[in-house]
């Protein structure tokens, strides 16, 4: 009876002479099912399980580590987290992530400081450009629903037709996979259709973010191939230590330091606004978050006006005019504070500690904040 | 377009389906042809030209050749065409650089001018397979092919467009004319032979190329451990990238109803090294025998004619792979190899006493120690990677342990398949195993864009 239990789980000789390979990894239609059903458990719940296994417990003033800045899945899991708690999620780029500053000397430490509570979170992901951020909240962000959102528009992004990603030829720029593979079209991306297709079916696929994640956190964002070459002798399983990096800040450029010396004044090539991608990718953002009955404050700026030149401050000034007019049309909160005084950057957006904490302060006095954050 | 990237998979989605609704009516051949080229203009629409034009030359001469009083005439003429194709776009800036060398030796000041014509994919596959079409019809082997779709779906059947296998005239013209039947047993066999070739690819070529090109790309700089570990990894690597390749282009074939010919079968278990030419690339190294070593005389005329007849054969096999001395050098190696291999198995104590292991990993050395030439960029970094091996010091390898381990888990597979324990293999319950492994191993860690195959550039 064994034998032949052992004999119906064998092919013939004729079966395997058929199948004409020097292997036999050969399924049928049934046991293809079962592969199919195996991967799709696995791919379903392994980023599930992993989240049980991997500690997470962000503190006030937790931010997703700079190394892992292209951490969606983390991101998303902070975001999530943060939306459970009823926290009140603080937007944007470097500026609100804080380069430069520790984890407690950014804008939402010092927003709970001045308000005497926890209730400020630091969602702000290094090099975030409106067209990534549109495609952070968009793919990333979907827990941010229903919530009060202080959301912040660097006007860096605007400053050129580079930075506004408006240039013909290609130059890699921060967080390829967030913004639109396909439409609008940005000028200087050029990547492949295959590497579009890719990007847009991973951003959609949860696992493949956590396979993402753990590329970023336990191997120095190499896959694994990469990785076994640069470590020849370690082994990947134990690599994956479940501790993930410390939010600290990059370390500070020697010759960005926050001294009072007068800075250089330059002559920015400032976008059109009806033109801009930066912009109209904002706006989409904004529109996005309101869609998901957020409770919306734009923050503008402030940008280091003390490094344009006179006549650039005036073309400065326009494009800021016509951000408020579209704010105000849109009957959006916002607060477009004046610059901090030149002691208070680092560079041509970034405040060092003091510049965050005159910032927090310069919110929670503005009327129309209080008004939000009461909602 | 290549097997493992997600347009192939978007093209496949389309065309797939569509052959399957009119796989029994007139417009499969039509179809077929259709996305082939669809196909190959893909990598660029230049590359039809060639394609299209031996196509249609070996068409019309064949024609010709079965109604002519001198059909060798005919023959001639297809073969200098198709070999003139392959000169003129493989061959050109090679023999060109060879003459200005020479010249430059006379002390003869003419240069010609550098030739660069852009080398269309998969060329020496194709034309290989014509003339080997043109020949089988010339001594009666396969009748000639009246109908012109069936012929230009023959020499451009895309899944074997790329990189072969190449076939013959009598196997795949008949499963193209034949009413075709796509089975379940068709679909899960070929999806089968597919994800075994991805794996292949993505998971273990992909994998040893980065340690490999980086030992490669600057020899001077590495150790003999170093040099001699890259060259083991590039022996795998390029058994990996090229079977990986043939076992997708079968597998999208057999899904098709067509079943192409078996390219590789477990060649580094070979014994010698006429054993390892019946394992490897045995699409090219067969299209050789019949149509280069037999017809100059094969082994009928005594040893020294024999030796001679594999030397050419190898000779022109190397060359064949690329124009450059580096290849030509490679096929010599493998010749000398046969003829060493060969005398040894008229040896008793080869034969019986010599432990099969043993012979397998001399073979696998003989082999390995060819790739040198294979892999390297030029003769002179062969040779320092020669010298080097033998000269330099002992710095560590680091040997990527991980590679190594799966390499040896394919060299197990490989070794329980061909011994008693093979039944072992068969059980359905190691086969789900060993596909879900795979599968979860690529969803997991694969995330390159796809790499073109290394087999393409020929």
């Amino acid at each position: 009876m064994e034998e032949r239990v052992n004999q119906s789980k064998q092919p013939d000789i004729d079966e395997v002479a058929a199948f004409d390979c020097s292997h036999y990894v050969r399924l049928s239609g049934r046991q293809w099912l079962i592969v199919a059903a195996a991967l799709l458990v696995f791919i379903a719940f392994a980023p599930l399980v992993w989240e049980r296994i991997e500690g997470f417990n962000p503190g006030g003033d937790y931010r997703v580590p700079y190394e892992l800045s292209n951490d969606y899945w983390l991101y998303h899991r902070h975001c999530r987290l943060a939306c459970e708690q009823g926290k009140i999620l603080v937007v944007g780029d470097s500026v609100v992530w804080g380069h430069y500053v520790e984890p407690d000397q950014t804008l939402s430490h010092y927003l709970n400081e001045l308000s005497g509570s926890d209730a400020f979170v630091n969602l702000g992901a290094d090099g975030t450009h409106p067209a990534a951020l549109q495609g952070l909240l968009k793919y990333y962000g979907s827990d941010i629903a229903g919530r009060t959102v202080l959301l912040h528009l660097n006007p860096l992004w605007m400053s050129s037709s580079k930075h506004d990603l408006q240039t013909t030829k290609e130059f890699r720029f921060n967080h390829p996979d967030l913004v639109p593979q396909f439409t609008p079209k940005i000028p200087c991306y050029k990547a492949p259709l295959s590497t579009r297709i890719r990007i847009a079916i991973h951003r959609e696929m949860p696992f493949a973010n956590w396979t993402s994640h753990m590329r970023a956190a336990y191997f120095q964002n190499l896959d694994l191939a990469a990785w076994t070459i640069e470590h020849p002798y370690d082994c990947p399983v134990t690599a994956m230590t479940q501790k993930l990096p410390e939010p600290r800040a990059p370390e500070r450029p020697p010759q960005t330091t926050s001294a009072s010396k007068e800075p250089k004044k330059q002559d920015m090539a400032w976008v059109d606004l009806e033109s801009s991608l930066q912009w109209h990718f904002f706006r989409q953002a904004v529109q996005r978050l309101q869609e998901r009955g957020n409770n919306v404050f734009v923050l503008v700026g402030p940008f280091n006006e003390h490094m344009l030149t006179d006549q650039n401050k005036v073309t400065y000034g326009k494009l800021k005019e016509g951000v408020e007019a579209w704010l105000q049309a849109n009957r959006i909160p916002y607060l477009m504070p004046a610059a901090l005084p030149p002691e208070c950057y680092i560079d041509a957006s970034h405040p060092p500690a003091e510049g965050y904490a005159l910032l927090a302060k310069s919110l929670m006095d503005s009327p129309s904040f209080k008004t939000v954050m009461l909602k | 377009m290549l097997f493992q990237t997600l347009p192939f998979l978007v093209f496949f989605a389309i065309v797939y389906p569509v052959y399957l609704l009119i796989k029994g009516t007139r417009l499969r051949l039509p179809w077929m042809l259709v996305i082939s080229y669809a196909f190959y203009a893909w990598l660029g629409w230049p590359y039809l030209i060639p394609l299209a034009y031996a196509t249609v030359v070996d068409y019309l001469v064949t024609g010709r050749m079965v109604k002519s009083r001198r059909p060798r005439a005919w023959l001639a003429l297809s073969i200098a065409n198709d070999l003139g194709v392959l000169i003129f776009f493989k061959y050109a800036g090679f023999i060109a650089e060879n003459i200005n060398f020479l010249l430059r030796s006379l002390g003869v000041s003419y240069v010609i001018p550098p030739v660069g014509f852009l080398l269309p994919a998969g060329l020496s596959f194709y034309i290989l397979q014509s003339i080997g079409y043109t020949i089988d019809v010339y001594w009666g082997r396969t009748e000639r092919e009246k109908n012109f779709l069936a012929y230009a779906a023959f020499v451009s059947f895309f899944p074997r467009l790329l990189a072969g296998p190449i076939e013959r005239a009598n196997h795949l013209l008949p499963q193209l004319h034949d009413n075709a039947r796509v089975t379940l047993r068709d679909f899960t066999d070929g999806l089968s032979i597919f994800v075994v070739g991805y794996f292949k690819k993505v998971a273990l070529a992909d994998y040893l190329a980065m340690y490999v090109a980086k030992v490669y790309g600057d020899p001077g700089q590495f150790q003999a451990p170093a040099l001699l570990l890259a060259t083991f990894l590039f022996a795998w690597q390029i058994y990996f990238d090229f079977s990986g390749y043939t076992d997708m282009a079968r597998g999208i074939a057999r899904m098709m109803g067509i079943r192409l010919m078996r390219n590789f079968d477990n060649p580094y278990l070979a014994v010698s090294m006429g054993d390892f030419w019946k394992r490897w690339h045995i699409s090219l190294s067969s299209w050789f025998r019949d149509y280069v070593y037999i017809p100059l005389g094969g082994n009928r005329r005594g040893k020294f004619a024999t030796y001679r007849n594999v030397f050419i054969a190898m000779v022109l096999s190397g060359l064949w792979h690329g124009a450059a001395w580096t290849f030509v050098l490679w096929g010599v190696i493998h010749a000398l190899g046969n003829f060493a291999t060969r005398e040894m198995e008229r040896t008793a104590f080869y034969v019986h006493r010599l432990p099969r292991t043993v012979k397998q990993l001399f073979v696998f050395a003989i082999v390995t120690f060819a790739w040198i030439f294979f892999r390297a960029h030029s003769i002179g970094d062969a040779g320092t990677i020669v010298a080097r091996i033998f000269t330099s010091g002992s710095a560590n390898p680091a040997v990527p342990l991980w590679a190594m381990a799966m390499i040896a888990a394919v060299w197990a597979y490989q070794w329980l398949f061909e011994s008693r324990l093979r039944w072992f293999l068969e059980l359905a319950v190691v086969r789900v195993l060993l596909v879900i492994s795979m599968l979860t191993y690529v969803v997991l860690t694969v995330r390159a864009e796809g790499t073109p195959f290394i087999y393409m550039q020929f």
